[in-house]
């Protein structure tokens, strides 16, 4: 048997909803030609290495952050920008949008990466050690001082202060016990991510702020795609789809249910005055050399595309 | 020829105290700055010590940390430094140890020599890509090809050792192999 | 398992037996494999580069290895083993205890061994071989042995890395070592007595209890140093790496402004010395990240889970044979490959047999770091060797009864899950 084998390689664990939607949507799907391998939890190709692993015929697939394209192409950062996507059907609106034409096809024609589909990563929010007493979170200015850990990243950290906090950078697995002493005050992340990172048993509430709809995307090795019969090209692509797709409702659902199951732990959760928290962010964006990077026109129509 | 050795030994050795010192005084400034951030009165008395203006030093302390690593084994490390599994090397017979000494010699310098090619073109992609915080320390040319350079400075100059060391081998054959004493370390 | 697998395994053990670095015999071995595999050997180079880039957590190694240095150079490790000397030193093997009793003092300030071993150990072995009563290769192998307490007991690093793959609560696994922490420092010890009992091995000076408040006053600013991690950690000022970072800025003010025993001159010597320590244990970090993706690219963990599939075993019986598998494991590869790649295949057999993960989780991490003294690869024993210079055999000669004292108390902990789990439950946990 010759067929090709598609070596895919993620931080995420196996139980991760990507993980699981690739396994059990996507490789099935492709099965007749080509072998699925994941790799987990990093241990093929270190986080955020994965994009120039497929660029030289390392890998095959990746989960893909639009923060880790941006390190190669600043203007990816649209996508990583806080209150840009509403919520994952939008995002789907604009991956499928001609106005993402351009990007696609930079990412393979200098990086050799076929970006295939969208996956829903969920909305993140602002999670505290402070009970809601202690620290009420309905604007911006009610973040002053706060210490927040954000990734290690230019645009995260730009974010956290458009936020009004003071953003921290730390490494992910420090973040708990950081939270259990106090060297932080809060973090920020979808709430699957609060659930199995169990920093729900070291903060005392969570403010619902949907900053950012977070994204990743399927990459595909461009070579490898060269390759491919029509017909296989177009089973992959439905297959990636449909792996989005699957696991777009269960994070869905999953972080509907987890609201209440936060509630069980005895955290505060609830939702601020969103408008101000948008307006505020979106004027820090406004006129910021992370913004200077985007395509003219191209937040207008993805603004557009939403609600 | 030694003189010129000799100083460009001490200026490789200063480089390298140096990255340690900057590290260890990056991580105490991290820690200074969140903690004097937790007093309002101190970002709005000083300006410059802004949290949001720090955000490079976890990623400056990577840096240093693996500048560090290759910079030291490519100009700093002595043999006697290397974690190394001599149980047999001890034992053996001078001349047999002379046979080990090329032997492995000649993997080390063709091995790495012919990996330099390879791993430069390996890196090529790396030229698009920025650094995550990096910009604001050194300004916006660097790329992470620029950071990953020190590898193939690595594989250059340890090649160059392990052809010497061989020459030497076989030309003049072997000493008894370097005294490991406990407290050298403070020399 | 392919052919080019095997030609990587045997140039690895061929080149380091003949005696080249273990780091450049590993980077030959993996660049041999590569080239045989097709893949390419620049991948190499690339792999090592992208893994060193993203240790965050590895920046403890420097840090802890320069405070080791400023202490050991400003008279702080003496006035603080002065005060464990007096507190333990008086029974026969006193220094082996004091050895033993640093750890785990030292085990509540760093969550790595590796630190641990570079740090506080390297000044223990001094003093040990500088007292004339115990031969280098003892000293080393009750520091590697000590060394692994470290982790076990709070902060831990490796338990971080085992909540993230089993999903477990990173508070009760902290809470579960703590108790197999204690046992595994009173089982040392007590091996410690038996061996200086049966070799003889003369008393140190007895210090007059009389003089217990004169040490302890004399040490008490380097005494504040543990405690002060501890508030730096706990109380929330620094993470477990910054710890690192503050234990040497501490150290430099106590040797340089309160004991006024350390120059210009010699502060270089220290970065200069600590530099090449630091970047000669980085390569074998480094050298193990290659050897991971050569695992990982052979695909061994999906291979050994597929065989998993569908046993119907004893829990306890597939405890010790997992245990066996781990340390067998352990003797090839490094603790984090472990505990990343390896546990995560058994954790759907622990779910489905009844194993609690917390009980499974912390067997699995004290495995791990028995794994780190274990020969040929045993990173602990590395360590020692490239920060003191005793040779490996002299170190590996005199390992063999402390690990079987760790066996034991490994074996105990696979058999008493409430050794474990007691004090989480104490705290609320339900499993
Ligand atoms: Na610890
Ligand atoms: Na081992």
């Amino acid at each position: 048997e010759d067929k090709i084998k598609l070596r895919m390689s993620t931080p995420a664990s196996e139980t991760d909803q990507r993980s699981v939607a690739l396994a059990e949507v996507f490789a099935p799907a492709v099965a007749d030609f080509a072998t699925y391998e994941p790799h987990y939890n990093g241990s093929l190709i270190a986080q955020s290495s994965e994009l120039e692993a497929i660029a030289s015929g390392d890998l095959e697939m990746s989960i893909a952050s639009a923060q880790e394209l941006a390190q190669f192409f600043p203007e990816f950062s649209i996508f990583a920008t806080g209150y840009v996507h509403q919520d994952a059907a939008h995002q789907v609106a604009v991956f499928n949008d001609p106005l993402m034409a351009p990007f696609k096809q930079k990412a393979e024609d200098e990086l050799g990466v076929k970006l295939l589909a969208v996956m829903y990563l969920g909305r993140r929010h602002v999670n505290l050690r402070q009970t809601k007493d202690e620290l009420t979170v309905m604007t911006p200015s009610d973040l002053a001082g706060v210490n927040l850990r954000m990734p290690g990243t230019d645009a995260w950290q730009f974010l956290g202060k458009a936020l009004g906090a003071n953003p921290t950078p730390m490494s992910f697995t420090e973040v708990y016990t950081a939270l259990q002493t106090g060297s932080v005050d809060g973090q920020d992340n979808p709430l699957p991510t609060v659930v199995d990172a169990k920093f729900y048993e070291v903060t005392k509430q969570i403010a619902l702020t949907s900053h950012l709809v977070d994204l990743n995307y399927v990459a595909f090795s461009k070579a490898v795609w060269d390759e491919l019969s029509p017909e296989q090209q177009a089973t992959v692509q439905a297959a990636a789809e449909a792996a989005a797709e699957s696991g777009r409702v269960k994070q869905l659902e999953k972080e509907a249910d987890l609201v209440s199951f936060l509630k069980e732990q005895g955290l505060e959760v609830y939702e601020p005055d969103l408008k101000a928290f948008r307006d505020h962010v979106q004027a820090q964006y406004a006129g910021s050399d992370l913004a200077a990077s985007w395509p003219d026109g191209v937040l207008d129509k993805i603004n557009a595309l939403g609600n | 020829m030694t003189k010129l050795l000799s100083a460009l030994g001490h200026f490789a050795r200063a480089i390298a105290a140096a990255m340690m010192a900057l590290m260890f005084l990056t991580f105490v400034l991290q820690i200074a700055v969140r903690y004097s951030a937790r007093l309002e009165w101190v970002p709005e008395q000083f300006p410059f010590l802004e949290p949001s203006l720090y955000g490079w030093t976890l990623e400056f302390c990577l840096l240093l940390w693996v500048w560090l690593i290759f910079w030291g084994n490519a100009f700093i490390v002595r043999d006697q430094d290397h974690v190394t599994f001599d149980i047999l090397f001890l034992a053996v017979r001078p001349a047999v140890r002379r046979w080990f000494i090329i032997v492995s010699g000649l993997a080390i310098t063709v091995g790495l020599a012919l990996s330099i090619e390879p791993t430069w073109s390996k890196f090529y992609i790396l030229r698009l890509k920025k650094t995550a915080t990096l910009s604001s320390v050194f300004g916006d040319w660097i790329r992470m090809r620029d950071i990953y350079a020190v590898y193939i400075l690595f594989l250059v100059a340890v090649s160059l050792r392990y052809a010497w060391a061989v020459y030497r081998a076989a030309r003049h054959g072997v000493e008894a192999p370097t005294p490991k004493s406990v407290g050298d370390a403070q020399k | 398992m392919s052919v080019e697998f095997f030609v990587c395994i045997a140039t690895l053990f061929f080149l380091a037996g003949i005696g080249a670095p273990i780091a450049y015999a590993i980077l030959i071995a993996s660049l041999g494999y590569l080239a045989i595999a097709g893949q390419g050997i620049g991948i190499a180079g690339k792999v090592l580069m992208d893994g060193l880039y993203q240790s965050f957590i590895l920046l403890a190694v420097p840090l802890f290895i320069v405070a080791a240095n400023i202490m050991n150079a400003g008279t702080i490790s003496d006035r603080l083993l002065g005060f464990c000397v007096a507190l333990v030193g008086r029974f026969r093997g006193g220094l082996g205890h004091v050895n033993v009793v640093a750890s785990l003092i030292f085990s509540g300030m760093s969550g790595s061994a590796v630190a641990d071993a570079a740090g506080i150990g390297k000044i223990i072995i001094e003093m040990m071989t500088k007292s004339g009563h115990y031969t280098r290769g003892y000293s080393a192998a009750i520091t590697a042995a000590s060394a692994t307490i470290g982790p076990i007991i709070p902060p831990s690093i490796p338990m971080v890395l085992y909540a993230l793959v089993s999903n477990t609560s990173i508070g009760y696994l902290f809470l579960g070592g703590i108790v197999p922490g204690l046992l595994m420092g009173l089982v040392l010890m007590g091996m410690n007595t038996f061996l200086s009992h049966r070799r003889g091995f003369a008393l140190e000076d007895p210090v007059p209890l009389s003089a217990l408040p004169g040490r302890t006053v004399n040490a008490f600013p380097a005494l504040l140093m543990p405690a002060i991690l501890l508030y730096g950690i706990y109380g929330g000022v620094t993470t477990p790496t910054e710890a690192a970072a503050v234990a040497a800025f501490y150290a430099l003010l106590l040797a340089s402004l309160f004991y006024r025993a350390l120059s210009f001159r010699a502060l270089y010597s220290i970065l200069v010395e600590s530099a090449r320590s630091s970047a000669a244990v980085g390569l074998v970090i480094g050298g193990a990240l290659i050897l991971n993706y050569v695992v990982a690219s052979e695909n061994i963990p999906s291979l050994l889970a597929a065989r998993l599939v569908g046993l119907e075993i004893d829990p306890l019986l597939f405890l010790l044979g997992i245990n066996i598998l781990l340390l067998l494991l352990g003797c090839v590869l490094d603790a984090t490959t472990i505990i990343l790649v390896i546990i995560p295949l058994f954790l759907p057999t622990c779910r489905e047999l009844g194993i609690d993960l917390v009980h499974f989780g912390v067997v699995a991490v004290v495995n791990c770091m028995i794994g780190l003294i274990t020969p040929p690869y045993g990173i602990l024993l590395f360590v020692l060797n490239a920060v003191t210079r005793i040779p490996l055999s002299e170190i590996i000669r005199e390992i063999w009864p402390f690990l079987a004292a760790l066996l034991v108390a490994l074996l105990g902990l696979v058999v008493w899950s409430d050794l474990v789990l007691w004090l989480p439950r104490l705290f609320g946990y339900a499993g």
